[in-house]
């Protein structure tokens, strides 16, 4: 009896142990990323870069939505992770949009160092931007072809959308008042890319889309033109804690190499090969860095 | 199941994450509910309370609990759990004191009569006199751990989950399943494994 | 080796339970001798086992004291006082994790005793209840019959050789048959034992049978506290004579030994009996056809006995 007991003892010590051998060693990078494919990529594509220049380092992938990410970060969690200039403006900020991109990117990087201790390194040309998606049918059926024609159509329009849209500034709460005030026929919430499945079984008439996703060149799917101009450009772009850079400057000139590389293009076949074709982020990343 | 076949090496890391998740949130869990389950047994009114609050907490859902964590304990590991501790309390408290409580009053008698002090009739008497009953709480709460670890996909705290969610933002069913399976296969396991150990003691305390 | 008194003393002990109307051992005081056995006999509710239990402080008076061996029991450390009183109850309470050995050892090991004294305790008390000591030894609880898991029961409370050996209705939950040999093992044992033993039950030839003296006790008060031949001839009142149906001569005959009633003289017999024996047993013979029977003493013929014998026993 007693020497079972012993057993489980080291049982339950030992479990307790485990997580704290992973604490991360001293002079490694942790990359991050939230929690959709596209950031969990370009995170393996900043994180390979990294090793191929020497610097180890250690992954913390898909940790949550954009507060989460930051929020570890924050306290000290994670060194980097790529974010969006738009996200960054008003998600985090609270500030109105702006629609210079370089402006805008000079604003949130002053702001995040003042405010957080954290900096944005090289801006890349991809735009992801949000916007509304429908089907072609549909598209055809109403005429639909932009945002200020949806908002008339409103009414008569099932949504589908994710959790963060339905909350963030700059996503459908911003869009209802700037788009003159509508509201759809009825709004549903489904985990991050599923919602194009509820397009194209027919469960949604509109649906929340990323302009990078690869379901909308691959599908039957069209994007409605943000015609009025609500969101700013959402930029793609590592943000770093400013601890972490000093102890390792290397590291912006090895992203800043790699950023004009990631073009609309680029990225829409990174979510292609990963969410399409199903390949291991990692698998991807490797393929576009040889390419670099 | 391509994708399994292709990823062994990552889905048995992910595996020995959810086990080890698991384990610290089942261990978290008995360091808090026998010591309450023993008090819940002892003194009646404090049975309500105990159980009250216990209940309270299951009620509350699982992701709403986990947001709250993560946002004061930081990256995944510690807030799940936390969260899986916190489910745990509920069948736990209850079984400890069940167990306690079944235990025949003629050996408590005979125990006490024969000059065993408390702590002496609590070790080598009510304890394993209650092992059966209370081994079958423990098989419980671990079948729900491991259910409610995959929640850790939600919030990169590592284990099978992070297959079972990324696979399904990819729409990629292989992948979903290649952390599915695993888990399901892990629950039977471990409900096997503590239902063996629950008769083998039944066993032995059979008057 | 001259032993420390191990009587037992009640002076005016009650006890009442938490929220009971009446109290259910009411201002009791006798004394037990040294080495005597004892019979509580009562019906259920009397108050017998609450008094039984106030000498291992399992029960706690609110008024009076209780002296083991003239000490004052609430002066000890109860658990002190427990380890060195032996304690069987009626539904045995072995430990069914525990094999029979592991079980007669728990106060021994309380009281850390050596192994090696303790393997041997194990065997001489297995003998002792008449168990086979390699057959018993690792055997569990379960796997023994209600008869066999008593006998352990006294076994293991008298392990550590008590000076006081309580006994709550211990066989009340075995057969008759079984009841009979159990009484019969005891009564040889408590000879051997040289212990005070307090022995509860609600059966009054159990009392008789076993009992020196008997406590004859209703609603927590003590109705008379005699020998058994004594409470048959002068019951103190009408309760104790209907209790004991002390007009059952037949009963009181069981008490009496043919060697005490016969006549030491020369006569023809028509059968034998041993001086042993009681006169319920002559009676029988009677009863069967004999007028005078021989009384045999180790063999030798001592007397002879008739049925005008017996009644001349009777009104002594």
């Amino acid at each position: 009896m007693t020497l079972r007991r012993a057993e489980c003892l080291a049982l339950i010590a030992a479990a307790l142990a485990m997580p704290a051998c992973s604490r991360s060693s001293a002079g490694s990078i942790r990359v991050g990323s939230k929690n959709f494919s596209e950031d969990i990529t370009v995170a393996e594509i900043y994180a390979a870069a990294l090793e191929r220049a020497h610097i180890p380092v250690e992954r913390h992938m898909d940790i949550g939505s954009t507060q989460i990410a930051l929020a570890a970060m924050q306290r000290g969690d994670i060194d980097l992770y790529p974010e969006y200039t738009g996200t960054g403006l008003i998600d985090v900020l609270h500030l109105p949009p702006m629609h210079d991109a370089s402006a805008l990117y000079s604003t949130v990087k002053s702001a995040f160092e003042r405010r957080f201790g954290i900096t944005w390194l090289a801006p890349s040309p991809a735009n992801d931007s949000q916007g509304l998606a429908t089907t072609r049918s549909i598209a055809q059926k109403y005429g639909l072809k932009t945002l200020s024609q949806c908002a008339r159509l409103a009414s008569q329009l099932r949504f589908a959308s994710v959790p963060e849209f339905v909350v963030r500034a700059d996503a459908l709460p911003g869009l209802q008042k700037f788009y003159g005030g509508f509201k759809f026929k009825d709004t549903r919430m489904y985990a991050i890319g599923l919602q194009y499945a509820a397009l194209e079984r027919g469960e949604a008439d509109v649906a929340t889309a990323f302009t990078t996703d690869s379901q909308i060149a691959s599908d039957d799917l069209v994007l409605l033109q943000d015609d009025r101009h609500f969101w700013p450009p959402y930029n793609i772009a590592p943000v770093v804690r400013e601890a972490a850079l000093r102890a390792h400057p290397q590291i912006a000139g090895i992203l800043n190499h790699i950023a004009p590389r990631l073009t609309d293009d680029a990225v829409r076949k990174l979510n292609l090969q990963v969410n399409v074709q199903k390949l291991d982020p990692a698998d991807a990343a490797a393929q576009f860095l040889g390419t670099v | 199941m391509t994708y399994l076949s292709h990823h062994v090496p990552q889905t048995a890391q992910l595996l020995l994450q959810h086990i080890e998740l698991v384990a610290a949130g089942l261990a978290l869990a008995l360091i808090v509910a026998l010591p309450l389950g023993f008090f819940a047994a002892r003194k009646a009114a404090l049975a309500t309370p105990i159980f009250g609050s216990a209940g309270v907490i299951y009620t509350i859902p699982s992701l709403a609990l986990l947001a709250l964590a993560v946002k004061y304990l930081g990256l995944g590991f510690w807030p799940l759990v936390l969260v899986l501790a916190a489910y745990a309390q509920f069948i736990l408290i209850r079984a400890a004191a069940t167990a306690l409580q079944s235990v025949p009053a003629a050996q408590l008698d005979a125990a006490t009569g024969l000059g065993m002090s408390p702590t002496q009739r609590l070790l080598r008497i009510e304890i394993p006199l209650a092992m059966p009953v209370f081994l079958g709480g423990l098989r419980l709460a671990t079948v729900a751990s491991i259910a409610i670890a995959t929640l850790g996909g939600y919030v990169g705290a590592g284990g099978l989950g992070d297959d079972i969610f990324f696979g399904l933002q990819r729409q990629y069913l292989d992948q979903t399943l290649a952390g599915s399976i695993p888990a399901a296969l892990l629950a039977i396991a471990a409900d096997a494994l503590l239902r063996l150990m629950e008769r083998a003691y039944a066993r032995r305390i059979t008057a | 080796m001259p032993q420390p008194s191990s009587s037992v003393r009640f002076d005016g002990v009650t006890v009442r339970y938490a929220g009971a109307d009446r109290n259910a051992v009411d201002g009791v005081s006798l004394e037990i001798p040294s080495g005597a056995f004892t019979v509580l006999l009562g019906p259920s509710g009397c108050g017998k086992s609450t008094l039984l239990r106030t000498v291992n402080r399992l029960a706690v008076p609110v008024k009076g004291t209780v002296y083991v061996g003239d000490t004052d029991a609430a002066a000890l450390d109860p658990i002190e006082l427990r380890r060195n009183i032996g304690y069987v109850i009626q539904a045995v309470g072995l430990f069914p994790h525990m094999t029979v050995a592991q079980n007669i050892s728990v106060v021994p090991s309380l009281l850390r005793w050596d192994r090696a004294r303790i393997a041997a305790r194990i065997d001489e008390l297995l003998e002792l209840v008449s168990l086979d000591p390699s057959r018993y030894r690792g055997r569990y609880p379960r796997e023994l019959s209600g008869g066999e898991q008593q006998r352990v029961g006294v076994a293991r409370a008298i392990a550590a050789e008590p000076q006081v050996l309580l006994m709550d209705e211990p066989f009340g939950a075995v057969d008759a048959i079984v009841r009979a040999s159990l009484q019969d093992e005891v009564h040889r044992i408590a000879r051997r034992l040289n212990a005070t033993i307090v022995f509860v039950t609600h059966d009054v030839d159990e009392a008789l049978r076993l009992a020196d003296r008997i406590v004859v006790m209703r609603d927590g008060k003590v109705e008379q506290y005699d020998t058994p031949l004594r409470i048959l001839t002068s019951p103190a009142n009408a309760y104790v004579a209907q209790l004991l149906d002390t007009g059952d001569t037949i009963r009181r005959l069981g008490l009496l030994r043919v060697q005490d009633a016969m006549r030491s003289v020369d006569g023809t017999v028509d059968a034998y009996i041993d001086g042993a024996r009681s006169l319920r047993e002559a009676l029988n013979a009677f009863l069967n056809g004999a007028r005078v029977l021989g009384v045999q003493k180790s063999g030798e013929l001592a007397g002879i006995l008739d049925f005008d014998d017996v009644r001349r026993a009777l009104r002594a």
